[in-house]
């Protein structure tokens, strides 16, 4: 006899609110079913309501985690309506600030990891060496968080050959966090243990159910925004775009550690060629029209469409992030996996309810109806 | 107070705050030494530190955790979202501000505040020191912390109350003052105000311990006086703000219009009602004739 299962939304307590509906039977997870809204806002409605101008610190809002790459999907989109130029420099500034962003977020998401595996150990290392790019980015922005870096036209504060120094001695003070992440995946890693051959999602379902991001990359396809329509100076950059294949939460865990890699080899390169000159650029008048613009956020593609009536204060915005993609995966993920697998697994796609819960609930559409969800 | 267990509730904010306070955890915050422990159940704490503006669906479960823990039930609320809905304070589904729903004891004001002032609060709560010895107690040069005025410059023009992206600026006519009144506990530090104040003005610092037990008191003001219509008596703009744009105009704008300083700045002393009067009119028409005619050079 099938049981229903209730994992959140605050008991036990995930990284964020939801509701996750599991049917069991004996200790294998048949049906899994995903309930939304604790997070819900009203954002897209609220951006209707503010000008251009102020609504990037709503944007940034949407998420605190990925809380740049917002501010910079929303900003080039209004760019591209507005017509504005930004500036060379500008644009390496972006990909330095976006990719200590990557760092730290993908740092977290093993924090988080590390928790729900209940490697207690791991959890303060990776958290605590993580404080040193929250205080670079509080050092050249700021703030630790929701930092404001990007704005229309270009980036508000400039990286001097002094903050420069700064960032390439962080650098070289994190290369060892990312090595001992990659020795946890290794194949007598404590990671390793408790993950491989976890919640697989095989390359075809990653691709039926819409994936983005290291949970797609994680499943041997090579999809990454940067690459595919370059923005900032990512077109300039060299840099690899990292796949594993197996499709277990090792290998999206895999991804990430190799990305770290990855993005501090173009925050160098960035800093080795920064061209001279402004970085933000005149402001402009928005057109009458509509357009599209994406990203590759830490999590994945991040699309933001903004519809124009070229008033001071947009008529629509509308954002896809990365986790409502990969949120179908999860539910993928869960089934046929064991019950004790079943938080690692929810946490391996590092969802961000904060970011789907902009819209009204979804339901996930399995097509069967064997639960009875509660209320 | 025996053993502090909290509880951690997210609702309806953007996770940054609850990011924080996990970050509390590492060990060179030392919270373990308050004896302090972080635990996943409503049943196993005593405290309850909240983040987020509380949306329909959250404030059911809200009620909830809070019957559930256990005495003394101290609330802290953490991040502007959960003093004042901050930036979302408008949206549709918002139903808090927390403290709407359940007692909240302490607020800690900030998008979201440092790790450092979330640890310093709690052990404030606590009564207990923490000397804050290590460097980075010390927030770095341009951190984005509770707002000061410049009390000379600031002439109370309003502007940066128009660019604040949360609604954290108030500009309140009195019969003779202007306040100029910043709630930092509504404020996303995004610091744009400082970026667009016409006399550098305002000014965000680095302070950012900003704990309280009562969020009528996260404000910071400044008051300036209001000129009186020269014709009507009545009050319509800052004093100090007339001063600018006359010298605005006639130093750095069209220095040519210098010699017509007087006339100048008595039509601006006239109220907007007032200078819909038809004398009124024909006597800005005038003036402005002969300063067009000033600079084409006639
Ligand atoms: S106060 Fe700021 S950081 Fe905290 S949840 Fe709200 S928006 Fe996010
Ligand atoms: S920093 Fe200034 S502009 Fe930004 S939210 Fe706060 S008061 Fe408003």
């Amino acid at each position: 006899m099938p049981e229903t299962v209730y994992i959140g939304p605050y008991r036990p307590q995930l990284v964020e609110p939801e509701r996750f509906e599991l049917l069991v039977e004996g200790n294998i997870i048949i049906d899994a079913r995903l309930e939304l809204g604790y997070m819900h806002r009203g954002i897209e409605k609220l951006f209707t309501t503010r000008t251009y101008a102020q609504n990037i610190a709503l944007a940034e809002r949407i998420c605190g985690i990925c809380s740049g790459i917002h501010t910079l999907c929303y900003a080039q989109t209004v760019e591209r309506l507005m017509g504005i130029d930004v500036p060379e420099r500008a644009k390496y500034l972006r990909c330095i600030y976006m990719e200590l962003e990557r760092l730290h977020s993908h740092y977290l998401w093993f924090g988080i990891l590390a928790h729900s595996l209940h490697e207690h150990e791991a959890f303060l290392k990776i958290m605590g060496e993580r404080e040193r790019v929250q205080d670079l980015l509080e050092y050249l922005t700021g703030n630790r968080m929701n930092y404001l870096i990007n704005t229309i036209g270009g980036v508000r504060r400039d990286i001097t050959p002094e903050k420069a120094e700064k960032i390439r001695r962080t650098l070289k003070e994190l290369k060892p966090l990312s090595d001992y992440i990659m020795s946890l995946l290794d194949d007598n890693g404590a990671f390793t243990k408790k993950t491989k051959g976890v919640g697989v999602l095989p390359r075809e379902r990653a691709l039926d159910v819409g994936a983005v991001g290291p949970t797609l990359r994680g499943s041997g396809i090579a999809s990454d925004i940067r690459k595919e329509d370059p923005y900032a100076a990512y077109d300039k950059l060299d840099f690899q775009v990292i796949v594993e294949r197996d499709g277990d939460v090792r290998a999206k865990a895999l991804v990430r550690a190799r990305e770290t890699y990855e993005s501090m080899k173009i925050i160098e390169q960035a800093l080795d060629n920064l061209p001279p000159g402004d970085i933000v650029a005149k402001p402009g008048e928005p057109k009458v029209g509509e357009e599209v613009g994406r990203t590759e956020a830490p999590r994945g593609e991040l699309v933001y469409y903004i519809r124009s009536n070229g008033t001071n204060i947009p008529e629509r915005v509308k954002v896809r992030t990365p986790s409502y993609a990969n949120n179908f995966a999860i539910l993928e993920m869960l089934k046929g996996e064991r019950l004790e697998n079943a938080r690692a697994v929810i946490e391996s796609i590092d969802p961000c309810f904060a970011c789907t819960d902009r819209v009204t609930i979804v339901d996930a559409k399995t097509g069967r109806r064997r639960i009875i969800a509660l209320r | 107070m025996a053993k502090i267990s909290v509880y951690r509730f997210l609702s309806a904010g953007c996770n940054g705050c609850d990011v924080e306070i996990l970050e509390c955890l590492v060990p060179r915050y030392k919270l373990a030494d308050l004896g302090i422990e972080v635990v996943e159940r409503p049943e196993e704490a005593n405290v309850l530190i909240l983040t987020g503006g509380v949306n329909v669906k959250g404030k059911e479960e809200l009620l909830k955790t809070y019957e559930t823990i256990n005495p003394p039930k101290i609330v802290i609320a953490v991040g502007n979202c959960a003093l004042t809905k901050e930036i979302f304070d408008k949206g549709y589904p918002m139903v808090g501000p927390p403290d709407q729903i359940i007692p909240v004891n302490y607020y800690v004001p900030g998008c979201p505040p440092r790790p450092q002032a979330i640890v310093k609060a709690v052990a404030d709560i606590l009564g207990v020191k923490i000397e804050e010895k290590e460097d980075y107690w010390l927030a770095p040069e341009g951190f984005r912390g509770k707002h000061e005025f410049d009390r000379e410059k600031c002439m109370g023009c309003g502007t940066c109350a128009q660019v604040c992206t949360a609604d954290a600026i108030d500009v309140i006519d009195g019969p003779d003052k202007r306040i100029v009144r910043v709630n930092y506990g509504h404020c996303s530090f995004c610091a744009v105000c400082q970026d667009e104040c016409p006399t550098q003005a305002i000014r965000l610092t680095r302070e950012y311990h900003l704990v309280t037990n009562n969020r009528q008191t996260t404000m910071v003001s400044n008051e300036v006086d209001l000129l009186s219509c020269s014709v009507c008596g009545g009050t319509f703009i800052p004093e100090k703000q007339i001063d600018w744009a006359l010298k605005r105009i006639t130093t750095e704008k069209v220095p040519a219009y210098s010699e017509f300083s007087n006339e100048i700045l008595s039509a601006m002393k006239i109220c907007m009602v007032c200078r819909r009067s038809i004398k009124n009119i024909r006597e800005a028409k005038r003036l402005l004739t002969r300063l067009s005619e000033k600079v084409r050079g006639f």
